[in-house]
């Protein structure tokens, strides 16, 4: 296993709250990462601060280290790492666009693409990737709000998935869709593991179970523990996730 | 006492219905008075005539002239600051400062702008009683209203739209520029709209900076006096005796007309960004 992203005694404050405290997390090349705890435990913070994403909040402020493939992502310029490190969010962000519109926005305005024949087979390798090429072949003009909650996050997933980042950051991408969607997604999920590395933030223990190589349980801003997904779940060493994945609280 | 929910239902339609009837009463009633009695004037002559033949040729020129330039000052400076202010300004004091001024300064009256652009554009900067004095101090009395009403359109554009964008690894700029203004621009044209019909009607600021009683020939360059269409109306009807009032009917009817037509413009252009916006 190759070491994809290091985070090292990263802390970060919202004000004077301290929100992570003194992290220290890898995450392998081509593996999900699971990132599991209640509310108000620092998992999106973390998955926020991962891409930077955090840095427009004024109240906002870290310190310590991540190194994407040992390079201090701090220091880079932040367009480059969020091509790098992508996210998707808990609710379907389409744009107001037609779904291929939605697909090549990134890719065109950053000129990843040049012709029009690329753009149509980059639209058709994504769509496909994310199982959504089939439902949706015939009307790539339609207004991509007109799709179902379902569809609108897999067309997000592909809209990612364009950009061809390296890492892919998904926050409780499931929350608000229903069970055959959410297997649909959690499907995709599982096939873009061969070529992305993903971390997973959700609230859902046992979709965690279900997807995850690894499992790191948050609880109130500190990483209780970190382990391969079978033996968190089956023998955890620390009695707070003991409680939480089997519902005792959270 | 309890009313019942029907009639109670009943009651609130009524008066709301009426409040409505009330509010539009006026302008039909306006309307009405203007078409009908300024239609008959309205010839092929009295609109392309100059004055000294009767006609108002001059002063349609002048109004055209004035608004248009004030409008192609004033939206993109508007539209930019509004960007500043909304996307990229931090929330501090001084933004906080310069906001509410912003709020304050629509509150003044339309003659201190005219003395305002008398003093700096006619004055100072030696620029004249000239079109550009006028569409200048007209621009920086609609500034206010174009970058509130702008704000407010791009505040209608969910945020999460720009952190989808964002986290794409699209700059700031471009994120702004292909998905939070073409999202905003049909609520932005709005506020212009509405900004063109007030430009079009304003006497006080331009009576100092831009507008003559009389200008026997049409306006060579944007440095020169124009006659425009609502002084015009206001001095035909205060300080020249005996002016039929077909005339000023007339007058007042081609000035609706010309509001009507430069705000076409940008209700087009509405149309166009809102057809393009698939919700």
């Amino acid at each position: 296993m190759v070491n994809k992203v290091t985070v090292k005694d990263l802390v970060c404050y919202y004000g004077n709250k301290c929100v992570l405290n003194l992290l220290n997390i890898q995450i392998m090349k081509n593996e999900i990462l699971n990132i599991i705890g209640p509310a108000n435990s620092g998992k999106t913070t973390f998955l926020r601060t991962l891409n930077r994403m955090n840095e427009y909040n004024l109240l906002y402020s870290y310190d310590g280290k991540i190194y994407l493939d040992g390079k201090n992502i701090f220091t880079m310029k932040v367009e480059q790492l969020r091509r790098r490190i992508s996210m998707l969010f808990a609710m379907p962000t389409p744009f107001p666009m037609s779904i291929y519109d939605n697909i090549v926005y990134a890719p065109k305005h950053l000129k990843l693409i040049k012709s029009k024949a690329e753009q149509n087979i980059i639209v058709e390798r994504v769509l496909k990737d994310v199982s959504l090429w089939d439902e949706v072949k015939d009307r790539l003009n339609w207004p991509a709000m007109k799709i179902s909650g379902g569809q609108q996050q897999r067309l997000c997933i592909a809209r990612v998935l364009a950009i061809n980042p390296e890492v892919i950051l998904f926050d409780e991408p499931c929350s608000g869709l229903d069970p055959i969607s959410t297997a649909k997604v959690e499907q995709t999920m599982l096939r873009l593991k061969q070529k992305y590395t993903i971390v997973f933030v959700t609230n859902n223990v046992k979709q965690a179970f279900r997807i995850g190589d690894r499992t790191a349980f948050f609880f109130m801003g500190e990483l209780i523990e970190i382990n391969n997904t079978k033996q968190l779940f089956h023998s955890p060493n620390n009695k707070k996730t003991a409680d939480y994945i089997t519902g005792r609280f959270g | 006492m309890k009313i019942n929910p029907k009639l109670s239902q009943q009651l609130s339609y009524c008066i709301l219905f009426l409040v409505t009837i009330c509010a539009i009463t006026p302008v039909v009633f306006i309307f009405f008075l203007i078409i009908k009695n300024g239609v008959p004037n309205l010839t092929i002559k009295f609109l392309t005539s100059m004055t000294k033949d009767g006609g108002i040729f001059p002063a349609i020129i002048g109004t055209f002239t004035i608004v248009v330039c004030s409008i192609i000052i004033v939206f993109p400076v508007g539209v930019f600051a509004a960007i500043y202010l909304n996307e990229y300004a931090k929330r501090n004091l001084l933004t906080r400062l310069i906001k509410l001024a912003i709020v304050n300064l629509a509150g003044i009256p339309s003659v201190v702008y005219g003395l305002f652009g008398l003093s700096i554009f006619v004055m100072f900067c030696k620029l004249g009683v000239s079109i550009i004095s006028g569409a200048l101090t007209l621009s920086i009395m609609e500034l206010p209203v174009i970058i509130t009403t702008a704000r407010n359109a791009l505040n209608n554009v969910p945020y999460s739209f720009r952190e989808a964008s964002l986290a794409l690894g699209m700059s700031r700029w471009q994120t702004v520029k292909y998905i939070v203004l073409p999202n905003a621009m049909p609520g932005i044209l709005t506020g212009t709209i509405l900004s063109i019909a007030r430009i079009s009607g304003e006497t006080a600021p331009i009576l100092f900076t831009a507008a003559a009683f009389y200008v026997p020939h049409l306006p060579h360059s944007i440095f020169d006096q124009v006659m425009t269409l609502p002084y015009h109306l206001y001095i035909t009807s205060t300080q020249v005796p005996c002016v039929s009032k077909t005339i000023l009917f007339g007058t007042a009817l081609t000035l609706l007309i010309i509001v009507l037509t430069i705000s076409l413009f940008a209700i087009i252009a509405r149309l166009y960004f809102r057809r393009h916006r698939k919700w």
